[in-house]
This record gives C-alpha cells, sequence and structure tokens, in this order.
C-alpha cells in the first residue's frame, strides 16, 4: 500500500450525510467586525491609518492625475521619479513623462506600483491576483509599494475578497507592510519588503470601462 | 533511549535551567506578555468572539470526520491547477519527498519560509545531511539558524533571545552589519543579508496556515512578507503541510483567519495572506514552474482514532502558551519538543513519545486558562489528564507516586480508617510547627523548599463536628 | 419556608487543615435557611488520583463520595476544585457505564460552590457582618473556570461594613498550586507563586482572599516566607462573620 493509500484507507468516511450542505451550514452568519456599509470608504481609510496597517492614502478624480499622484508621493519621500509599473493596460493611458519606468523589479527597487482588484474596510486590506499584467514579485521586493484603487472596488468585509471561478497563480491580501516582532517583540518596518504603504484612491473609473 | 526517569530529570533539569536565566525570563515576558494584552484588547473588540470560536470549533470538526473526503477533493483541485501533491505518512517519508524534489532541482540552495510543521518533520537537519544550502528567512528562524539552535515559540521563533545576544549574532555572522545598536538597524542587516540568498534560492520551501479543499490552494501568512520573497523568485515551490490543515472553501478560511492572527498577535489580520494555486499561469511574470505539496500524516490519523481529534482543530496560533503560568516561567526550549506549551504538551507525547515526555502532561496546574483562550476550543486540559491516564496505565508514572496515592486511595475508600488517619496525621503536623507554620515537613520537601505549610487545626473538622453536634 | 436539606461535602482539605471553613459554610447555608447535614461517607472527592491519570482509584472514591452524597436536595462545596471534581469531572469518569454515569449527573447537577449556592441559590447576603480591613481576592482556576464563579463571592463580600476590596493584577491568572503539580515540580510552582505573592502584595491589601483552600495555603505560604503580614482567609470565613478568628497559619 502507498503512502497516500494508506493514509485515506484510515480516514474512511461511512457517514452518508452531505458534506457540502453541512459545510455551507457551518457558515452561517458569520461573526465579524462591524463595519458601516453606508460609510465604506470612511471605514476602509479608517483602517489603513491604524499602526498596525499604517498606511497613507491620496485622492485623484481620474486615472490621468495617477502620474501627478505619485510624483508628489515620491517628491516628499525625497525618492527618485523611477517606478516599477505593472504591464496593465489600465495605466497605459497615464502621461509618464519625466519617470523612469521600468516593468522588472530590481532587488533594491525603491518605489513599485499595483493596482488593487478590491479593498476591504474591516481589516484596511489590498486585494491582488497575479497575471500577465500583474506580477506579484515587486509588491514585495520594494521599499515603497504604491496602491491604485478605485472607491467603487470598496467593499466591506472578507468575505468578498475571494476571486469567483478559476484562481490565478495567487491571490494575495496586503494588510500593511513588511513588520517584525522578532526581535525581543519590538515592532520594526521594512523586515524584508515595503517599509512604506501608500493607497492612491481613485474616484473615478478606469478607462474603457464602460466599453468593456 | 533511555528510560522515563532519566528523561524527567532531563526535564526538570531543563526547567530549571530556565527558571535560573533572569534573561529569558524577561525576554519571554516582554513578547508573551505584550501579546497577551494585544489578544485581550482584540478579542473584546470582535463582535461575539466566543460564538466565533464556537463556528471555528465546528469547521474543524467537521473536517477532521471528513478529512478523506477533504484530502481528495484538495488532491483532485490542486492537481488540476498543475500542482503535485505527494502524501507522506511520517516524518521521514516527507523529508525523502523533499530531498528528492530539491535533488531533481538540482538545487543548491533553498529559501524556507517558517513552517512548524518543517521543524516537526525535522527538515532543516534532513537538508543539511543531503548538502543542500537552507536559508532561512523568517528573520526570528534567520537568528535561530545563526544560532544553530531550535525555535522556542512557534509565532516567535527566537522569543527566548534579547537585543544584545541578536546583536552580538549579527556582528558574528553578516557579511555587512549595523553598526547602530537599534532593534531597527540589526532587522535592516538581517534585511541586506537575506534578500539576495532569498533571490537566489533554486527551490522555495514552505508550510501551510490552510488548505483550501474547493480550490487546491495553500495559503500563507506571514508579518515580513518573507514568505512570499521566499515562494515566488524560485523555480520550484515546495509546500510540506500537516492533512488537518484543511478548510472547505474560501469562505471558511476567512473565518479562521479572523481568529488566527487575533489569537496570535492581537491584529485584525497578519500583514500578509496569500493563497496560491498551483505553478505560474502561462504569460505571468512570476511564480514558481513547479509547485509540490507534501501532505503530511506524521501521528495524525492515529490522533483521530486514539481520541485526540480535537487537538487536530490547532491552527498554530501560540495563544495557549503566551497564557500558561508555566511556559512563562520555563520558554519553549524546556519542552524540549518541536512544540512547546500547552498544545506541545499534547503533540510531543504523539511525535515523540510518552515515554520520553510524560513530564509535560504533568507540568501543568490543570487551570484552564489554555482552553479559555484557544480560538477553537481545544479542552486541553481535559487531553492533557488523557495523557496521565495512559501513563499511569502504561507504568510510566514514578513508582514512588504509584505507591504514595495507592495507599492514600486504599484508606480514603475507608472512612472510619481514614478518620483515625487524619486525625492522627493532623496531630503529627502540629508536633513540626511552631507559631502557626511549619517550616519544614517530611516527605513535603517539594512544599516547604519554597514556602511555609499552616499547621492544621488541633482536631478534623469531622472530630470537631461530631463532638459539637453529638453526631 | 420549608428548609432546604443540603449535604455539605467538607473536603479533605479543610478536614484536615482548616475545619473553620467548614463550620464557616454551615453557619452561612444555615443563615440562608438551609438544614445542613454532613454525610458521614465522605472522604476526599478523588482529585488526586484524577489528576495523576490514576482513573481507577478516582472511580472508587467518585463512587463512594456519590453514595455518600445522592439522597440530599443539594450538595454544598466550599472549594471549586472539588465542587468541579464532582460537577464536571464525575460524569466523564463514568461516561461509559450505564449504570453509574445516571447517578453520576444526578449528583453533579446538585452540587454547587458554597459561595454559588449562597448567592444563586439561595439569593441570600450578609447582615451584620463587620471587617475594617482591605482585602483582594485571587479567582481560584477551577471555581472560575470549571464552575463560573467570579461575580458570587463578590457580591457576598459587598454587604460587609468595613471592608474595602481592591483589585489584584492578575487576578485570574492561576497561582502555581494546581494539587500534586506544587510537589511534582516544585520550582516552577515556587517561580508561579512568586510573581503571585508579589502581585498580593503590590496591592497594599491586608487581606488575601479566595475560595479554595488549596490555592490559599500556597499562596499564604509562600507570603508568610517572604516574610509578607497580609493575612490570608476562605472568603466564606469572613461572609459567615468569622472573619474575627485566626488567618491561614495563625495560633488559634
Amino acid at each position: 500500500m502507498n503512502a497516500r493509500e494508506a493514509i485515506l484507507s484510515r480516514l474512511k468516511d461511512d457517514s452518508d450525510i452531505d458534506i457540502a450542505t453541512e459545510a455551507a451550514a457551518l457558515l452561517g452568519t458569520p461573526e465579524r467586525p462591524a463595519v458601516d456599509i453606508a460609510q465604506v470608504e470612511a471605514e476602509f481609510l479608517a483602517r489603513l491609518a491604524l499602526p498596525s496597517v499604517s498606511a497613507s492614502h491620496d485622492d485623484i478624480e481620474t486615472i490621468e492625475e495617477l502620474p501627478a499622484a505619485v510624483a508628489r508621493y515620491l517628491d516628499a519621500q525625497g525618492e527618485a521619479r523611477a517606478l516599477c509599473l505593472p504591464p496593465d493596460p489600465r495605466l497605459s493611458g497615464c502621461d509618464w513623462s519625466g519617470f523612469a519606468l521600468h516593468q522588472d523589479a530590481a532587488p533594491d527597487e525603491a518605489a513599485a506600483l499595483a493596482i488593487a482588484r478590491k479593498g476591504i474596510a474591516e481589516t484596511g486590506s489590498l486585494i491582488f491576483e497575479t497575471s500577465p499584467q500583474a506580477p506579484m514579485l515587486p509588491n514585495f521586493l520594494t521599499l515603497h509599494h504604491l496602491v491604485l484603487l478605485r472607491v467603487a472596488d470598496i467593499a466591506p468585509w472578507l468575505e468578498e475578497a475571494p476571486l469567483a471561478g478559476p484562481q490565478p497563480r495567487a491571490h494575495y491580501w496586503i494588510t500593511g507592510v513588511s513588520g517584525t516582532t522578532d526581535i525581543e517583540g519590538t515592532y520594526v518596518r521594512g523586515a524584508h519588503g515595503p517599509r512604506f504603504l501608500h493607497v492612491i484612491l481613485l474616484r473615478g473609473d478606469f478607462p474603457h470601462m464602460s466599453e468593456q | 533511549m533511555s528510560g522515563a526517569p532519566a528523561e524527567a530529570t532531563r526535564f526538570k533539569a531543563r526547567a530549571d535551567a530556565a527558571l535560573a536565566d533572569r534573561i529569558l525570563k524577561v525576554a519571554v515576558e516582554r513578547t508573551a506578555g505584550t501579546a497577551e494584552a494585544k489578544r485581550a484588547v482584540a478579542v473584546d473588540a470582535f463582535p461575539d468572539f466566543q460564538a466565533a470560536r464556537t463556528r471555528a470549533a465546528a469547521i474543524k470538526d467537521h473536517v477532521v470526520a471528513h478529512l478523506g473526503h477533504y484530502l481528495e477533493q484538495f488532491e483532485a483541485n490542486a492537481t488540476a491547477a498543475g500542482a503535485k501533491v505527494h502524501w507522506a505518512r511520517t516524518a521521514d517519508e516527507a523529508c525523502d519527498i523533499v530531498i528528492a524534489l530539491c535533488k531533481a532541482a538540482k538545487a543548491k540552495s533553498v529559501a524556507r519560509s517558517k513552517s512548524m510543521l518543517g521543524e516537526e518533520i525535522g527538515l532543516p537537519h534532513a537538508l543539511a545531511e543531503a548538502g543542500i544550502g537552507r536559508v532561512e528567512t523568517d528573520l526570528a528562524e534567520h537568528i535561530i539558524q545563526l544560532a544553530d539552535e531550535r525555535p522556542s515559540h512557534i509565532i516567535w521563533p527566537a522569543m527566548h533571545k534579547t537585543r544584545e545576544q541578536v546583536s552580538a549574532l549579527f556582528k558574528a555572522k553578516h557579511r555587512l552589519p549595523h553598526e547602530e545598536e537599534t532593534i531597527a538597524a540589526m532587522a535592516e542587516s538581517a534585511r541586506r543579508e537575506l534578500r539576495t540568498q532569498m533571490l537566489g534560492a533554486d527551490v522555495g520551501i514552505s508550510g501551510a496556515n490552510f488548505l483550501i479543499a474547493d480550490s487546491g490552494a495553500i495559503c500563507t501568512v506571514t508579518n515580513e512578507g518573507n514568505a512570499e520573497l521566499s515562494l515566488v523568485p524560485p523555480r520550484v515551490h515546495i509546500v510540506t503541510a500537516g492533512i488537518e490543515k484543511i478548510v472547505p472553501s474560501m469562505p471558511h478560511a476567512v473565518h479562521m483567519l479572523r481568529l488566527l492572527a487575533r489569537s496570535a498577535t492581537g491584529a485584525a489580520l497578519t500583514q500578509y495572506t496569500t493563497f496560491y494555486t498551483g505553478p505560474k499561469r502561462p504569460g505571468d511574470r512570476d511564480g514558481p514552474e513547479e509547485m509540490h505539496i507534501v501532505l503530511v500524516d506524521n501521528g495524525r490519523t492515529r490522533m483521530r482514532e486514539d481520541g485526540l481529534a480535537e487537538m487536530l482543530r490547532c491552527i498554530r496560533c501560540g495563544a495557549c502558551m503566551n497564557h500558561c503560568v508555566v511556559f512563562r516561567q520555563i520558554g519553549g526550549h524546556a519542552y524540549g519538543g518541536t512544540y512547546p506549551g500547552p498544545m506541545g504538551a499534547v503533540l510531543t507525547p504523539v511525535l515523540d513519545g510518552l515515554k520520553q515526555s510524560r513530564d509535560l502532561p504533568n507540568a501543568c496546574t490543570m487551570n484552564g486558562k489554555c482552553q479559555e483562550v484557544c480560538p477553537v476550543r481545544i479542552p486541553l486540559p481535559t487531553l492533557l489528564r488523557g495523557w496521565r491516564e495512559k501513563s499511569w496505565r502504561e507504568g510510566l508514572e514514578p513508582q514512588s507516586l504509584r505507591a504514595g496515592l495507592g495507599l492514600w486511595a486504599w484508606v480514603a475508600t475507608r472512612p472510619r480508617l481514614y478518620r483515625m488517619g487524619t486525625g492522627m496525621a493532623v496531630r503529627a503536623m502540629r508536633l513540626l510547627g511552631s507559631k502557626g507554620w511549619i517550616r519544614t515537613l517530611p516527605l513535603a520537601g517539594g512544599w516547604t523548599t519554597y514556602r511555609d505549610m499552616p499547621k492544621p487545626a488541633a482536631q478534623t473538622f469531622m472530630d470537631q463536628y461530631r463532638k459539637e453536634r453529638g453526631r | 419556608m420549608t428548609q432546604r436539606k443540603v449535604a455539605l461535602f467538607v473536603t479533605c482539605l479543610v478536614d484536615m487543615m482548616r475545619p473553620r471553613i467548614g463550620f464557616a459554610a454551615i453557619r452561612a447555608l444555615e443563615a440562608a435557611g438551609c438544614d445542613v447535614v454532613v454525610p458521614e461517607g465522605q472522604t476526599c472527592c478523588g482529585q488526586p488520583a484524577l489528576n495523576s491519570g490514576d482513573t481507577n482509584h478516582a472511580i472508587a472514591l467518585a463512587r463512594q463520595t456519590i453514595v455518600a452524597l445522592e439522597p440530599y436536595e443539594a450538595v454544598v462545596v466550599p472549594s471549586g476544585s472539588c465542587g468541579g471534581t464532582i460537577r464536571c469531572h464525575y460524569p466523564e469518569l463514568f461516561e461509559h457505564d450505564p449504570i453509574w454515569l445516571p447517578r453520576a449527573q444526578a449528583v453533579a447537577a446538585k452540587t454547587w460552590e458554597i459561595m454559588a449556592y449562597l448567592d444563586e441559590q439561595c439569593g441570600w447576603k450578609p447582615e451584620g457582618v463587620q471587617v475594617d480591613a482591605k482585602a483582594t481576592y485571587h479567582d481560584s482556576c477551577s471555581g472560575l473556570r470549571e464552575l463560573g464563579v467570579k461575580a458570587q463571592p463578590r457580591r457576598l463580600l459587598k454587604p460587609i461594613a468595613g471592608l474595602e476590596l481592591t483589585p489584584l493584577a492578575g487576578e485570574e491568572t492561576c497561582c502555581g498550586f494546581g494539587g500534586t503539580f506544587c510537589v511534582k515540580y516544585p520550582a516552577i510552582s515556587n517561580a508561579i507563586v512568586g510573581e503571585k505573592a508579589d502581585a498580593i502584595e503590590a496591592t497594599g491589601a491586608d487581606l488575601l482572599l479566595a475560595g479554595d483552600l488549596g490555592c490559599l495555603m500556597n499562596m499564604a505560604g509562600k507570603l508568610n516566607r517572604q516574610g509578607s503580614k497580609v493575612r490570608a482567609f476562605h472568603a466564606i470565613e469572613l461572609i459567615a462573620g468569622m472573619g474575627d478568628g485566626p488567618a491561614i497559619g495563625e495560633e488559634a
């Protein structure tokens, strides 16, 4: 008997219950933090500001304002206008003149931008997936992680984070910066990855969204 | 292997050494004390945490009851997503699979993201024996690796180290060590040291906090982001996971995640929560070419059969040890196993044998705090009592205790004799005391070495009561 | 009003070490209108055997205790851990015994910790009791977590004139007694009770109160060894108006 058969043979399930029905019933009405669904943006921003998340944020009306917002942030941080930018068609309409752009992150990448599919008010989390237009590594290598999030994509609870249907290689939730308390329980930011997280809220729509 | 008495002496010797180490006490108190305080705040702020615990326990019990079904479902979905699923009955089988995969990948170095299952199966040792370089990427595990030690806590493996000890270690081992004596500068030194090593690894190895049955995804949670940096760049990603890590679906995982971080650190979530499903897809710009998932039994099916099914609910949050009065005094190394504290005292006899570890279930005051804080309501004291029963049945308890308890029970089941005996004992004890206290009491040196024993009253309650009431 | 016929399970520790806790329990129960009986057949509830894994002896003592206690309307125990043994663990001991399980369950269902019984079942409060002192209260673990004893002793102590109750930091943290634990692992137990003694001293209280004699002997014994002036009583002694007598470790 191989290992698989040996293990499964000890886990024989004689019950004739409908396992899927029982599993679904276990979820019921989940206990979760209160979120005012009329105020999801304010709730989201309040969580972003918590010490455990400690992200800064900015506001833009249209996607065309994104480069200016990124420039504002980098200038304020004293960083060069250099940016690791994913090959996402939603960003192609932006005028990045004055920026040194690249698609692959360097080991000591200073700033990278990513587009979050969702923001979650319950925790201040940003939700991402990998795809040919969305690499993952830059978001973990970079010192400054800049995230574009459409206000309309803020959802109240984590139940709305998962992606339906076939899964991409990675689906990930970012709720703050790379931190550690491994030495004497003292919190240090930037353990391995980002030391700064900056969310740029887009009030309007992505380009061509209505035509898609 | 040596017998029980020798091991008992070793546990006590380790505990004594830990008790004498005041630096250890400070280090443990600092981290566990902070975790305890932060958890309390998080739990108070959460609406109906008790109901959430009940639900979490029910979800895990459901999974454990239908574990075969869920493992097959997970296997099918992970395979469909392009991952290769392997099965291991024992620690050795699991290590053999991982080493074979590393050799097939011609791996010179592997990046490891902290995994207690990896520690449980002895993976660091197996990699060393196979001559494969290993980079521990969690900061605490990196400290442990440099110091050539074992983790002392499942969430903060380097809990026992002070900043001074870490500083000396980094200065001796890092290429460009910190100059300023701050914790931030030390963390920065580790960042410099580890980054290039992580990016140059051939294989990334992780555990899994959850296995999602209906998608075949594996979930890691970290605050440092080291899992992602260890698992995205290498060509091969190997996961070793205990078979009990399954949850039916993402909404179930969401519920467990809400409890996990709050119980461990008091945060709503860890900074990074990632679900990996199979290797990179066509066109993806990063991610591994191969993903392997090793499902490890190592005693878990036996636990399910032998009355320890409730222990398979454990989500490894560490709350039980943070709140344990014994752990807080002796730290994690004194326990001598992979897992310390109350959950470790239940698991170590499964993994290392009861004969080697009979002290662990006994070195507990049965105060019930661990059960009170457990996010999945594991009745830890009941499970520890179960080990004590087994140890008694198998004759592993010291002969002196067996004889003493036997004599006492023989008398106590004979009330008339018992009354005479207690009356005499009281009178004898009174001879040893002065001014209300007894400072040394024969056969109770364990008590009077450290504290005084109040002198009993002149007569037992039963004698006085009979006299007063004339019954 | 018909008097409730209540059996007092004295506990072996109170029987041998501090009988006045048993008499205080009787006094308070009688003041609350109970007819108290001390059944002859009782000795020890079997907790030391139970917690050592010696199930056979634990079962033998449980049977003896069940037989002694089952004739009465209610069983009252001046100890959370002995009460917890009868109430929570007896039914577990007879889980697979169809004859004894119902008897164990019946006794378990009518067994109460003394202060919980006075407060919840009798709705009684002490009257005319005066103790001029500052006291602090330690919540013994079994009473707290197995029987939910928390508010009841505080409600019963509140009407005592002159008594000021000051909170103890870590009042729900184990004192390190743990029954046989304290003699099996004395050094660890000592480290735990040492911290507890420091926390008690830090309250500035004159009196240490609790609901379990084992824990009280552990804490009082450590306090005395450290030269502390804090005096320790079982809370029921004060509640029954017997707080003017000798504290634990004081000559009568």
